[in-house]
């Protein structure tokens, strides 16, 4: 193994391959800051375009477009709201609002800080650990995958400020939305009316791009005497001390769990920077700043999407199971390049195996120096006139979505739910929880009927596993300490009060 | 003001829907050979990456690679529907410059009436390659053969859980249902578990479903690493080519007398002429003689299986016959309806 790593990392810094790796952390820098365009359509780009080349070096130019759109991506969604990943929707909870505050060059820095460490950490795990770590993303069955679902959704009673019916309504309509196109379990259609267009379901893009992007958009042309705070004023760069200070924990936690979700065929990046939000929420001594504008609420899904990206090459590479959308993608590129992925690649093909991995120290790194001196640059586009600025939203919005789909229909239901999100908006009625439901529904609903079936329709399959019961615990954990703090607090209070 | 913003939203939206090329029909030369008036556009019913995709992308390669048609072959990703977003736009444009990959789920979207058309409403042109299913179990489970594990579920076919990719009714679950049907089990019962996000892989590998149903060289490739023990195979004979291919056993010689044939091949909207189709078919078999097209089929590992429009049509009637009875018996359509079969 340690002759492989070896050979990995001479691959790894000859000058081709640290061209491409440049390269491809660029491009995917680039497409992923456009909003719209994430991961996906970058890696779908790319393909056509390495036909035929070495299949090392276009497989590192690949990996870089990936965890470079990744890094990209959380720039559109601190300063248009506007994400183009699954995993960057999670920060924009805590960076947009920092952005409108004035602190988007702040909002920047502490992204691409938390995206390098995690990163870097992950891969020098993935590195050490990538043969043993086969073995653990096999290890979550159905019912363990809908224990972690139903673990996720607990975040819907975290994201809710306000009024927790609003918050349900809202979650209740995405399980509705996802719940449209084929039963994979039975293989009939479900509210799709007759249209092929609705067999595949709706595409998470639309659903992120219309409720979040163009939800704001509406909201800045209807409300245009309103004047957005942060526009004249990007705010500095440098972080303080004590910034630093308060990233220090999520850094280092979400670094490991978020790299350990990421190992898990189907959690990835997403459930890992959500994860990672409530984890940081439930932790943080002051829970109410979470929302506003909090340093911890942006560095911990920042840290965890990033950490998961890299945890997503050990099934993919290891296994040959792509756990997600954007990993299936890049499957299909490995094998258009003639290269298997699979238990047999790291001792058939080392060179590719380390090679890939190798390069990602060193695409960081290139992402670091690449994004920090930038920074000031991307920041000026908040500075763009409004007109511009939603117009540019807008035409980013639907040809992101058309990329992917190539369909006219696609456009027409991104603009209904450009104005459900308004709607929902002036109602408020928080979006967080909708696309989490819309995210989490479909494959917790999936994982509950495989599990049922497998079980003959017993539900004792959801306590004889240890794995799915430790879940369920953290789970009830996670939903009454909280309950229970406010009560502690509340009593206090009332018993100052009465002192008074 | 909400005008305003409607008329914002709406408006890039009638720019993108009013490009669109003309629909063009060639011409007819001296020869009596068709000459297309513009590029043809293969379209790939399917996103960037996938099966569809890459045998598109090498087909067009090789054409333009070692200049076998005047016109450049592109290709169109048209994804969506499982393949019906983009056969229902062929089939609306009908316009000869338009072809299109397809493989098996062209009946499969079609019978479960998932889809308005089906092989029938195109010009089949030609088949170029082939590939089989195979159904695996783990390295460590109890049976040893198909017959082991057919024998068992003639007992309790409840007993067994299935895995595939497909949702039920199509590939993955029909493929295993035609050879369990020939065994003698009873398919109403089998219980069959569809895993479209990782794949089926992780149940089997960690132990929580018994079987999985999917393509030869998705199981090869575990089954080689030790961690999952293939049963058989849909081909009708023993693979060639690849040595430790040619070890699989096919379901044939474990007395099994069926087959399942993933094959790939070209088609066309549904009014060509016999010169347009004639044009096509020339260079899909040039193509599938040339040995720059060998060398693709080498590196992916598909068999070469050439048919030409006339022998893939009886070929694609006699496994649509197959698959109906499978899915009637299974009872997702009713056999009384011949036209649009619905759900």
């Amino acid at each position: 193994m340690f002759d492989g790593i070896l050979q990995g990392f001479q691959v790894a810094f000859s000058w081709e391959a640290i061209m491409f790796v440049f390269l491809g952390v660029l491009l995917g820098t680039i497409i992923g800051m456009i909003p719209g365009l994430g991961p996906i359509s970058a890696i779908a780009i790319m393909i056509p375009i390495t036909y035929g080349m070495d299949p090392t070096i276009a497989l590192v130019m690949m990996a870089g477009v990936y965890y470079g759109s990744m890094y990209g991506g959380s720039t559109s969604s601190i300063l248009l709201n506007a994400p183009g990943v699954a995993g960057t929707v999670a920060a924009s909870f805590d960076g947009y609002p920092m952005a409108q505050q004035g602190k988007a060059g702040k909002a920047l820095a502490i992204s691409a800080i938390a995206s390098f460490v995690g990163g870097t950490v992950s891969v020098i795990l993935l590195m050490l650990f990538a043969p043993m770590l086969a073995s653990v993303a096999i290890l979550f069955g159905p019912p363990e995958y809908f224990a972690l679902m139903l673990l996720g959704l607990t975040a819907i009673a975290s994201l809710s400020e306000g009024s927790t019916i609003k918050a349900l309504i809202s979650a209740v309509l995405g399980f509705m939305i996802v719940t449209i196109g084929i039963d994979s379990q039975t293989g009939t259609s479900r509210f799709t009316f007759g249209s092929v267009n609705l067999l595949d379901g709706i595409d998470f893009l639309i659903i992120a791009l219309g409720v979040f992007a163009l939800a704001e958009v509406c909201f800045l042309i209807l409300n245009r005497k309103q004047k957005m705070k942060g526009l004249s004023n990007i705010g500095s760069l440098k972080l303080s001390k004590q910034d630093i200070k308060e990233m220090k924990g999520p850094l280092t936690r979400q670094s490991f769990l978020g790299f350990i979700l990421g190992v898990l065929p189907g959690a990835g990046a997403t459930i890992s920077s959500f994860v990672a939000y409530i984890s940081e929420k439930k932790l943080a001594k002051n829970p109410d700043e979470f929302g506003k504008g909090s340093i911890k609420g942006l560095t911990g899904p920042e840290t965890a999407n990033n950490a998961a990206t890299s945890g997503a090459f050990v099934p993919l590479l290891s296994l040959g199971i792509p756990g997600s959308g954007t990993t299936a993608v890049m499957l299909g590129a490995f094998l258009v390049l003639g290269v298997q992925p699979g238990p047999l690649l790291m001792t058939e093909n080392p060179t590719v195996f380390w090679g890939v991995i190798a390069s990602m120290y060193i695409g960081n790194i290139f992402l670091l120096i690449l994004n920090l001196p930038l920074i000031p640059y991307f920041v000026k586009i908040l500075k763009v006139p409004r007109p511009l600025l939603i117009s540019l939203v807008i035409v980013s919005s639907l040809v992101g979505v058309y990329a992917v789909s190539f369909s006219t229909f696609d456009l027409y239901l991104l603009v209904i739910f450009g104005i459900l999100g308004y709607l929902m908006r002036i109602f408020a009625f928080p979006a967080a929880p909708f696309i989490l439901a819309f995210i989490l529904g479909g494959m917790m609903e999936q994982a509950l009927r495989q599990s049922l079936t497998i079980s003959g329709g017993s539900w004792s399959i959801f306590y004889t596993s240890p794995l799915t019961m430790f879940l369920f615990i953290i789970m009830i954990i996670a939903l009454v300490v909280p309950a229970w703090r406010d009560r502690i607090r509340r009593k206090k209070e009332e018993a100052k009060v009465k002192k008074y | 003001m909400l005008k305003r913003i409607i008329l914002i939203l709406i408006l890039p939206l009638f720019l993108i829907a009013g490009c669109s090329m003309p629909v063009q029909s060639g011409s007819i030369n001296e020869q009596g050979q068709w000459v297309p008036d513009r590029s043809i556009e293969i379209i790939a019913p399917a996103a960037a990456g996938g099966g569809w995709d890459t045998t598109a992308r090498m087909l067009a390669r090789t054409i333009d690679e070692e200049g076998l048609a005047d016109q450049s072959f592109g290709v169109v990703n048209k994804p969506g529907g499982g393949g019906a977003v983009a056969w229902s736009y062929i089939h609306k444009r009908n316009d000869p410059h338009n072809i299109f990959i397809s493989s098996p789920p062209l009946h499969f979207v079609y019978l479960n009436g998932q889809s308005p058309f089906g092989y029938e409403d195109f010009t089949p042109i030609a088949n170029l390659i082939a590939d089989y299913g195979a159904f695996a179990v783990r390295e460590d489970a109890e049976w040893n053969s198909l017959e082991d594990l057919f024998t068992d579920m003639r007992e309790d076919p409840e007993s067994i859980t299935v895995v595939g990719a497909s949702s039920p009714g199509s590939m993955d679950h029909i493929q295993f249902m035609m050879f369990a049907d020939k065994a003698g089990v009873d398919i109403t019962k089998i219980r069959y578990i569809s895993d479209q996000d990782s794949g089926g892989m992780t149940s089997v590998l960690n132990g929580s479903v018994d079987v999985i149903s999917t393509g030869v060289m998705d199981a090869a490739d575990q089954a080689r690493a030790g961690k999952l023990k293939i049963l058989g195979i849909t081909a009708p004979e023993r693979l060639e080519g690849d040595e430790y291919l040619s070890t699989l056993p096919t379901a044939k010689e474990q007395g099994i007398d069926a087959e399942f044939i993933v094959w790939r091949g070209m088609f066309g909207p549904p009014d060509m002429t016999e010169e347009q189709l004639a044009y096509y078919e020339d260079i899909y078999k040039e193509v599938s003689e040339s040995d720059a097209f060998a060398e693709v089929r080498d590196m992916y590992g598909w068999d070469e299986q050439f048919m030409g429009s006339d022998e893939f049509r009886e070929f694609l009637d006699e496994q649509s016959d197959d698959l109906e009875n499978i899915l009637i018996e299974l009872g997702f359509i009713e056999e009384d309806e011949d036209e649009n079969i619905g759900q």
